[in-house]
């Protein structure tokens, strides 16, 4: 939070520091604060007037407080605003002093009009000072039974503006109770959806300290409450909609029939004028048909249309946030929007980030009967004034090349590029060249004719000269006058800065011997001279080692640097589709406006305005990104660790299917975290968690919240970090330097013993304690594992490895630990959570 | 959800702050975004969603003046900034313009009003024609009525009785000696024409604006004769939404005065009316530019308001450019505008001249994109055509009306 704004703020040198202004103030107002005479309200109105529009510059008029306070018994609706406005501002440093403002605010909360009543009552509720909540209770229990509306409204809120300053107070006076009456009772939706906000925030609040309030939270997603709302979602304002639908989100439905009597009612929604609506609509629709894979890609093509005229109709930023939603469904399911990319094409005077995601949208719904088209208006961008965007969109066309069989006219496409004569076209163009050659061989000949004849001198970025080089080496014996390019190259070297081009020009002349050696054969000893001499380490190595294999074994030296080529058909991806998911499930979010998940950019405490979060965000699969699952030994027959099968259920995850298996992962962890962020792992606590039961079943359902611990009731010994990240060879490194600390057998539950039928079981159970699994693998009886865990907040890292006999319930666990001292403690930690295992 | 709001002048001066939960957010966070301003320019300007240190910011941009709301929580992005933009509408509907003396003039009633939008960071009421109940705009009619009653309160005494009603949006007891209702089609035409001169995209993103101005309840219906080639639709909240499934009919109940009733698309049209041919020759330094302009298909009534804007590349030193009709303007950005207005009957406007390039530079590399506007009056392109407006219950004295306009959205043309 920021810090506290009024104590520390001093007027800013630019502006007038109002001292002599205020005090002038302050005497005005108190020759008119027992004033009675007729007009006087006119003055005090430019009193107040003034004294506000102080505040709003920033000079501090704090110190008026007391006269303000005094000439606020009025009936001047206007002058009562202001006052409040005014005091509401200042009350917080002035705890003191806003107790003089007490009475007549509450003597305002019993005013004939309601609409005196309603303001006197929020600004009684936003006083926000401790002392002063007493006389807070009294006025917000009548305004909730008002019989206006708006008192009513506003009533609501103040409940929850007291929860924010003292929840005792609020759960004593029994708020909670007569939110929830008015939630399922009150004619006004305004007021429902007040109560439904408040009840949210309340109930997260107490979650952890009361079983109580969990339960009540949970009611708030039953189907009676649920189906209350949504059939009267068309009486809420568009933001109360916005609130339902949010809620809705989490609701679970029993079955496909629920799903699609939901889905009805709300398919109006998608229409409606408010882009929040919309989206929020669609969020519903998204996560509700996750498992069923046809009606998922029928809710595409549903919301397809309302989305891209978000973005074209819409304010300019209305449309960047509705485009990144796009940008996010367009990268799952491409194939969708296919007939709908002239919607992709950037206008010319679109900002460049607007471009940019559009570029990439292009890329992706290129498909064989589009591609055509798309690849014509991507070349029309490389002459594009914007010279990044003009990269961007060759790369673009070369991507486009990589993904598509039919790559006859892109081809040429490149070749044109590279006929341009534009430095930055020519660079990008030629790096497209060398990946296409390296997929699609058989266009060595096209592509060698004109690459030939582009001058060296005129290509200067690193990577654009790096790929000319390699062509150079790679296809030397097609093009006639190779070496004697490399040659000149090769006596520039000293010119040359880049570490990449030196490394290229080495092999390529290498590779260039080896084909045609006479005419070679003096820049290979000059390139090997100058690489031996060469100051940058992996240059010189990579000299030596070409020195040193010519002069062991010359026919050996081709083998290496002249093997057969295969082509390359797969590029490695760079978002890993784990992210992806993450972010697809927090649609509707910031998260797709980054184009990361929450947990990359927000603290934990910010991560939602309550814990009530992720039931469904638990349902995805393929989190495990945080546990670097590998095999550790490769040698090791029985570590069968399930990358493979880890992949086949995130596969099914992005289509949709796998619904029914979810991972018990970290994302849960990280909800009971933010549910209690410090929540500690300690014995005391492990055993009092039985409450965690069917803890993962629920969370299968969608159903249950995760059950949250009570408070440890001593200072937990130790604390480990739920998102320990080790990889595999400093695991494998750390394995063999460590001395054993801790080695014992023990005995599972029966239940355990029963539950454990695959490796996964038990890593979900296990991370759910934060210990992490880095490899796995064994059939029934016999399983071996390898966790791995981390102190909270230090490096201190604990391996494990743990054999499991099903059959007669056995585990023999051998602990290894940086600081050793620790190892007893972390020993206890893991056998209490390996025993809970199948119990819970 | 949102805890405070700024409104910033265009020199950065905060004009107003309105924290809306107890977590106070320092007013430091817009000296912070204005260094970024400053620093990085209008592409600054031009995000949305910004992350700062400590906040989220959304903000949008209204003639000069920044929104600007905090967030340190995660919420749905297009709830702030569509929040914002209502904002921004009902401040410049109320004060009749945004400008920076009407916000520091009735800062007060900017106050008021985000009273009653938003309540603990959480947006409330945002229909303009509630709020006038609940707060009367600052008109002239208001001052002299205060001035001359004596009573000096721009509150109104009743609660808006639209709160408590099932129409929301409406209030009650309207009354009007003469009971009228204009509908408007105001249609956009998007079109990209590339540097071969085919028409890759060309749609219509067209809105019915009504203003009602009838008594009491009245429920209206409004049909089109062509309602299957408007492809997705969006409503005001009072449209109901059955008979639009079944018979594509629009049934409301207005509110009283302007608003805007739906909005749809026309996708894949074939043609634009006019065509703007740009050629572009150069070389050994100078650069010969020649764009031509008409009618293409007439739509049987006058085109006007023609206008062509390109931006010359960086790499242009001067030029000098001539036009046989209209007016020719280079600005100091090298933005280049040539109005037209309306195509005379006799000749077909060209423009035509020459650009110097820099020195060195044999040929031109960068191409301009042409801008077109244009506009025409009592014809929607896109073929919607209204077919009746009916009232439920026909109250003395009515008037009904319709017109249509047609003009350019986001029209270029490649070179």
């Amino acid at each position: 939070m920021a810090p506290p704004a009024q104590t520390n703020r001093s007027p800013s040198p630019s502006q007038p520091s109002g001292k002599s202004e205020v005090t002038d103030l302050k005497l005005q107002l108190r020759q008119l604060a027992g004033s009675r005479l007729p007009g006087v309200d006119d003055s005090k109105r430019e009193l107040f007037k003034k004294v506000i529009s102080y505040m709003t510059i920033g000079i501090d008029v704090s110190s008026v407080f007391g006269e303000m306070v005094m000439c606020s018994a009025t009936s001047d609706i206007v002058l009562k605003k202001m006052c409040y406005l005014y005091v509401g501002n200042y009350a917080k440093v002035n705890p003191d002093l806003a107790l003089l403002t007490i009475n007549f605010l509450q003597r305002d909360c019993k005013d004939e009009d309601p609409m005196i009543r309603g303001l006197a009552l929020r600004s009684l509720s936003s006083l926000n000072v401790a002392n002063l909540v007493e006389y807070l209770v009294g006025p917000l229990n009548s305004g909730l039974k008002d019989n206006n509306s708006y008192v009513r409204m506003v009533a609501v809120i103040g409940v929850l503006k007291l929860y924010h300053i003292s929840a005792s107070t609020c759960t004593d006076a029994d708020f909670p109770a007569v939110l929830k009456h008015l939630l399922l009772n009150d004619q006004d939706t305004q007021v429902v959806a007040n109560c439904l906000l408040a009840l949210q925030e309340i109930w997260s609040g107490e979650a952890s300290t009361s079983e109580e309030a969990l339960r009540e939270r949970e009611t708030l997603l039953s189907k009676p409450v649920i189906y209350y709302l949504l059939n009267r979602i068309k009486e809420f304002s568009e933001w109360a909609q916005c609130l339902v639908l949010d809620l809705v989100v989490k609701y679970v439905p029993s079955d496909s029939n629920e799903i699609f009597n939901i889905m009805n009612l709300l398919e109006d929604r998608l229409q409606h004028a408010n882009g929040a609506v919309v989206l929020a609509t669609a969020k519903v629709f998204l996560h509700m048909t996750l498992s069923m894979t046809d009606v998922h890609q029928q809710v595409y093509e549903r919301i397809k249309a309302p989305l891209l005229t978000l973005v074209s109709s819409g304010s300019p930023e209305q449309s960047y946030a509705v485009l990144s939603h796009l940008h996010l469904l367009v990268m799952r399911a491409p194939y969708v929007f296919s007939s709908d990319y002239k919607h992709f094409y950037c206008q010319y005077n679109e900002p460049s980030y607007v471009k940019k995601l559009k570029l990439e949208m292009l890329t992706a719904v290129a498909n064989e009967s589009n591609t055509y088209e798309i690849v014509t208006e991507l070349c029309e961008y490389a002459a594009n004034v914007d010279i990044p965007i003009a990269r961007e969109s060759i790369r673009a066309v070369g991507k486009i090349a990589l993904q598509q069989y039919d790559v006859n006219a892109i081809v040429d496409r490149l070749l044109q590029f590279l006929e341009m004569e534009k430095d930055y076209v020519t660079a990008e163009a030629l790096v497209l060249v060398k990946d296409l050659l390296r997929k699609y061989p058989q266009w060595s000949q096209d592509c060698i004719a004109v690459v030939g004849n582009i001058s060296s001198q005129n290509v200067q970025e690193p990577k654009a000269k790096a790929a000319l080089i390699w062509m150079l080496g790679e296809y030397s014996q097609d093009m006639s006058d190779s070496p004697y390019i490399l040659e000149s190259l090769t006596e520039n070297w000293d010119e040359e800065h880049s570490p990449e081009v030196r490394l290229h020009l080495l092999t390529a002349v290498m590779k260039c011997f080896f084909k045609r050696p006479p005419e070679t054969q003096k820049a290979l000893g000059a390139a090997l001279a100058a690489g031996l001499a060469d100051l940058h380490q992996d240059v010189h190595d990579r000299a030596l080692f070409y020195y040193r294999l010519l002069q062991h074994n010359v026919t050996v030296a081709e083998r290496v640097v002249n093997p057969p080529k295969q082509a390359v058909s797969v590029f490695a991806d760079t978002q890993s589709s784990e992210v992806k998911d993450r972010i697809f499930d927090e649609f509707n979010s910031l998260s797709v406006v980054y184009q990361k998940p929450s947990y990359m950019f927000t603290d934990k405490e910010h991560r939602g305005p309550f814990e009530f979060s992720d039931e469904l965000g638990n349902l995805s699969i393929g989190t495990e990104s945080n546990v670097p699952a590998h095999v550790v030994e490769a040698n090791d027959k029985d570590l069968l660790l399930s990358t493979s099968e880890k992949e086949e259920i995130r596969g099914a995850g992005t289509n949709g299917s796998a619904y029914t298996a979810p991972s018990y992962d970290s994302s849960l962890i990280s909800i009971a975290t933010q549910a209690q962020p410090d929540l500690a792992i300690s014995n005391a606590e492990v055993a009092g968690l039985s409450p965690q039961s069917s803890l993962a079943i629920d969370d299968l359902l969608g159903l249950g919240l995760p059950a949250v611990p009570a408070p440890a009731p001593s200072p937990p010994p130790l604390k480990l970090n739920a998102r320990a990240v080790l990889d595999p060879g400093t695991f494998q490194q750390k394995w063999r330097q460590l001395p054993l600390s801790v080695s014992e057998e023990l005995s599972l539950s029966p239940q355990g013993a029963a539950a454990l039928t695959t490796p996964q079981a038990l890593l979900r159970h296990m991370q759910g304690h934060s210990v992490h699994c880095i490899a796995s693998g064994g059939q029934s009886p016999n399983f071996k594992f390898f966790f791995f865990a981390q102190k909270a907040e230090e490096s201190s890292i604990f391996l494990v490895e743990c054999k499991i006999n099903t059959s007669s319930a056995k585990a023999q666990i051998t602990i290894k630990a940086d600081d050793q001292s620790m190892s007893q403690a972390f020993s206890t930690l893991f056998q209490s959570a390996l025993s809970k295992f199948g119990t819970s | 959800m949102l805890q405070c709001i700024f409104l910033l002048s265009d020199s950065g001066e905060v004009m107003l702050e309105k924290q809306l939960t107890g977590h106070k957010v320092d007013r430091s966070i817009c000296a912070w975004f204005w260094d970024q301003v400053i620093s990085q320019g209008d592409s600054f300007k031009q995000q949305s969603v910004i992350a700062s240190p400590t906040h989220y910011l959304f903000q949008i941009v209204r003639e000069g003046i920044t929104f600007l709301a905090c967030t340190q929580v995660e919420m749905p992005p297009l709830m702030g900034i569509e929040f914002l933009c209502r904002v921004a509408d009902v401040l410049s509907d109320y004060l009749e313009g945004l400008n920076e003396d009407v916000i520091k003039d009735n800062f007060i009633i900017v106050y008021e009003l985000l009273d009653e939008m938003i309540d603990n960071g959480f947006p409330l009421t945002t229909e303009s024609n509630i709020l006038r109940e609940m707060i009367a705009p600052p008109n002239i009619v208001s001052k002299m009525l205060s001035v001359v009653t004596g009573s000096s309160s721009n509150v109104s005494d009743t609660l808006p009785g639209a709160t408590a009603s099932c129409v929301p949006w409406r209030t009650t007891d309207i009354k009007y000696a003469n009971n009228e209702v204009y509908v408007d089609l105001v249609e956009e035409m998007d079109a990209i024409i590339n540097r071969d001169g085919v028409l890759v995209k060309c749609e219509i993103y067209g809105e019915v604006q009504v203003n009602s101005h009838i008594t009491g309840l009245p429920d209206l219906t409004l049909s089109f004769t062509n309602p299957s080639i408007m492809d997705d639709v969006r409503f005001h909240p009072c449209v109901r939404f059955r008979p639009w499934e079944s018979h594509h009919i629009l049934s409301f109940v207005p509110p009283d005065g302007l608003f805007k009733l739906m909005s749809y698309r026309v996708r894949k049209l074939k043609s634009t009316p006019i065509y703007v041919k740009p050629q572009i020759t150069s070389d050994a330094g100078t650069c010969r530019i020649n764009v031509m302009v008409g009618i293409r298909n007439d739509p049987a009534k006058i085109i006007d308001s023609i206008t062509v804007q390109f931006q010359l590349p960086s790499c242009v030193l001067s030029a000098d450019l001539t036009a046989n009709h209209g007016a020719v303007t280079i600005f100091s950005n090298k933005t280049c505008t040539w109005s037209i207005d309306r195509i005379p009957k006799d000749r077909a406007p060209a423009l035509s001249g020459t650009l110097m390039l820099e020195t060195g530079l044999e040929r031109l590399h960068v191409f301009p994109t042409f801008r077109v506007g244009f506009r025409i009056q009592g014809v929607a392109l896109s073929g919607v055509q209204l077919d009746k407006l009916d009232l439920r219950v026909v109250p003395s004295r009515l008037y009904k009306g319709f017109r249509a306009l047609t003009r350019s959205g986001l029209y270029e043309v490649r070179s």
